[in-house]
């Protein structure tokens, strides 16, 4: 392992400490004991099958979603509109599925899964055009988009779709539910974990690979190091960002999996909870790289269940600003460790 | 019910006068900061902490002024933090937004339910006293008897002013054209860049103030994007304050429309509107509407 890496890993586990000391501190000032809640909390979320469980489905759509926006940013694409992206897909995902029931497993859960793909990568295509062909940063374009993304899917699932007096579509068939872990492992019992995070698994690995041991992955990597640069190497730069921000954009899609072929069977209005949001943080900790990506999903996931195992003691909103402090502690020590490496010289 | 004749009424005009004044803060704020060089999408998450804290320091002291006094030296120690993070360490100022984002979003909730054991809301407190004399003013009143709506015409001429006939206004926006060639004449272009992110959090909590005192009381979800509205005005304002007034009046007319068509018309989709602010911003940005385009150096780092 070379020294870079070393330095990175240092730099994200000392983030994770400053985070763990500024919530201790917080605590502290509400007059709560922080190492009662810790320990309150890690037994609560590891001590149990169903913790875990419930662990394991909370880092899911992260680790998807996350997956997707590290994508995005290895080219250099500062994808903002996960949350617009995703939720255009999941829902386009369920009504196809809806569509579709009757049809074979084999058949319709891949044709919903495409079917949300398509949706959320064509969401992508937007500000992936409007960049190419205006100049206008991604950013902006991807924050506006969120907005109008969400009402459209308000709009059409509130006037046309739900089931009267609720903001969610009718339930799939059955037959389209994915098996729950629980059905394999006992211990998992009453925890709504299910074969999605397999699925995300496979993609945060399947796309590490994509990422560094492949000269697609290189070229995208070249195009977001150096634009200029690469583009004299011969990489067509215009077509590369607008299919990484498609694939990125489409990948965000099947978080809603996890939610609705998972879980609730439907999809519902506000399912996402930010979540396109949230794993901006998990890709960042991650330094964009999948398998860390895996990682800090499950450290989100634990957070997020943690907070609910601590709620009587303390409210479990308290997580919300745990998430916060890890964003901005991780780029603070990212800088300071790069001015490091930079006065090293290594 | 007529609808266009309620659109016509004075009532309509006064009530788009009110939904401006946030707005229109907001997107100054966001103005000063990306003037010089600084690009802040946090403005969201400074109108939600001052909101909430304006309504909590008003409950625990029982007056409304101390209350917009510590929300506002709250305001301005998260602009300092901001500053810190942005111009100091230089992080990435989108992810630096976002991070603050979350953190103020979550604190309030956080706090919400820690102090007033309530998921949604603060409990309610007397707002401002009006100005006298001119609050009595007919069908006006509320509008010329408030602070900080007045503060906020106000700051249409004052803004403009101090950007393009100031010495401070001309060194601020060096910093965020072309922040080497200011630095080489002389101006300190960091300490500009903090002045520019001072401004802003200043601004953009009054701005929340504003809505929390308007409504007696501070509850989850209450700033609703009106943040992100604000940096889409500044963007079709084209990071001009007169032009950003105009901006801000059209999505003050939006909302006040919204609110209308809510009572008067109950089943129409009133999403669509929602969502017109944001989707005229895209169009402004691909050029169907005008030639929009932001300080040459907002954004990096310097």
């Amino acid at each position: 392992m070379n020294k870079r890496i070393i330095v990175n890993i240092v730099s994200v586990l000392v983030s994770i400490f400053v985070t763990f000391l500024l919530t201790s501190i917080l605590i502290l000032l509400i007059g709560k004991n922080p190492i009662d809640i810790f320990v309150m909390m890690f037994s609560e979320v590891l001590g149990s099958g169903y913790g875990i469980g419930q662990t394991l489905f909370k880092a899911t759509p992260l680790i998807i979603c996350g997956t997707g926006i590290a994508f995005c940013f290895h080219a250099s694409l500062f994808n903002i509109g996960a949350e617009g992206q995703l939720n255009a897909g999941a829902f386009v995902m369920s009504l196809v599925a809806l569509k579709l029931g009757a049809l074979p497993l084999v058949i319709a859960l891949p044709a919903s899964l495409l079917a949300g793909f398509i949706i959320s990568a064509l969401v992508g295509y937007v500000p992936a055009i409007i960049k190419i062909k205006k100049g206008v940063s991604e950013v902006i374009t991807t924050i506006m988009l969120n907005f109008v993304i969400i009402a459209l899917v308000n709009y059409f699932l509130i006037e046309f779709l739900a089931v009267k007096s609720t903001v969610r579509t009718e339930k799939i068939s059955d037959s389209l539910m994915l098996p729950q872990l629980s059905d394999y492992f006992n211990s998992f019992q009453g925890s709504s974990a299910n074969l999605s995070i397999i699925f995300a698994l496979a993609l945060a690995v399947f796309f590490y690979f994509v990422i560094y041991k492949t000269k697609l992955g290189y070229k995208i990597r070249a195009l977001g190091y150096n634009e200029t640069a690469s583009k004299y190497l011969g990489i067509r730069t215009n077509a590369l960002t607008i299919f990484s921000f498609m694939l990125g954009a489409g990948l965000t899609s099947f978080a809603g999996m996890n939610f609705i072929m998972g879980y609730k069977g439907y999809y519902e209005l506000g399912f996402s909870n930010n979540i396109g949001f949230t794993a901006i943080a998990v890709a960042l900790l991650a330094k964009n790289n999948p398998l860390g990506i895996i990682l800090s999903s499950l450290l989100f996931g634990f957070l997020d269940f943690g907070g609910l195992a601590v709620n009587t003691e303390i409210p479990k909103e308290i997580m919300l600003v745990v998430q916060a402090l890890v964003i901005l502690s991780i780029i603070s020590i990212n800088k300071l460790t790069e001015k490091y490496l930079n006065k090293q010289k290594i | 019910m007529d609808l266009f004749g309620s659109i016509l009424s004075v009532a309509f005009f006064a009530q788009v006068l009110r939904l401006f004044t946030p707005y229109y803060l907001g997107a100054s704020a966001a103005n000063f900061s990306e003037r010089s060089g600084v690009v802040n999408i946090a403005i969201e998450g400074f109108m939600i902490s001052a909101a909430f804290s304006f309504a909590l320091f008003s409950i625990v002291f029982g007056n409304p002024f101390a209350g917009m006094f510590f929300a506002l030296i709250i305001g301005i120690l998260l602009s300092l933090l901001f500053a810190l993070f942005t111009i100091k360490l230089k992080v990435n100022q989108i992810i630096a937004g976002v991070g603050f984002n979350l953190l103020m979003a979550g604190a309030s909730k956080f706090l919400i339910v820690l102090i007033f054991k309530s998921s949604s809301n603060t409990s309610r407190f007397e707002s401002f006293y009006q100005i006298p004399l001119l609050k009595d003013i007919p069908v006006i009143g509320n509008i010329s008897g408030d602070y900080i709506i007045l503060f906020s015409f106000a700051l249409v001429f004052i803004g403009n002013h101090i950007l393009f006939k100031t010495r401070f206004g001309l060194r601020l926006r060096s910093a965020g054209e072309n922040p080497a060639a200011g630095e080489s004449l002389g101006v300190n272009v960091r300490l500009y860049k903090l002045y520019g992110v001072l401004i802003c959090g200043f601004l953009a909590s009054l701005g929340g103030i504003w809505l929390a005192s308007n409504q007696n009381t501070y509850s989850d979800g209450m700033i609703a994007g009106r943040g992100f509205i604000a940096i889409a005005a500044m963007i079709i304002g084209k990071w001009k304050p007169v032009n950003i007034f105009f901006a801000c009046i059209m999505f003050a007319f939006f909302e006040a429309l919204e609110i209308l068509l809510q009572v008067s018309m109950p089943d129409f989709p009133t999403q669509i509107i929602q969502m017109l602010p944001y989707f005229i911003t895209i169009l402004v940005l691909i050029g169907f509407i005008g030639k929009t385009k932001p300080p040459a150096a907002d954004g990096i780092s310097y």
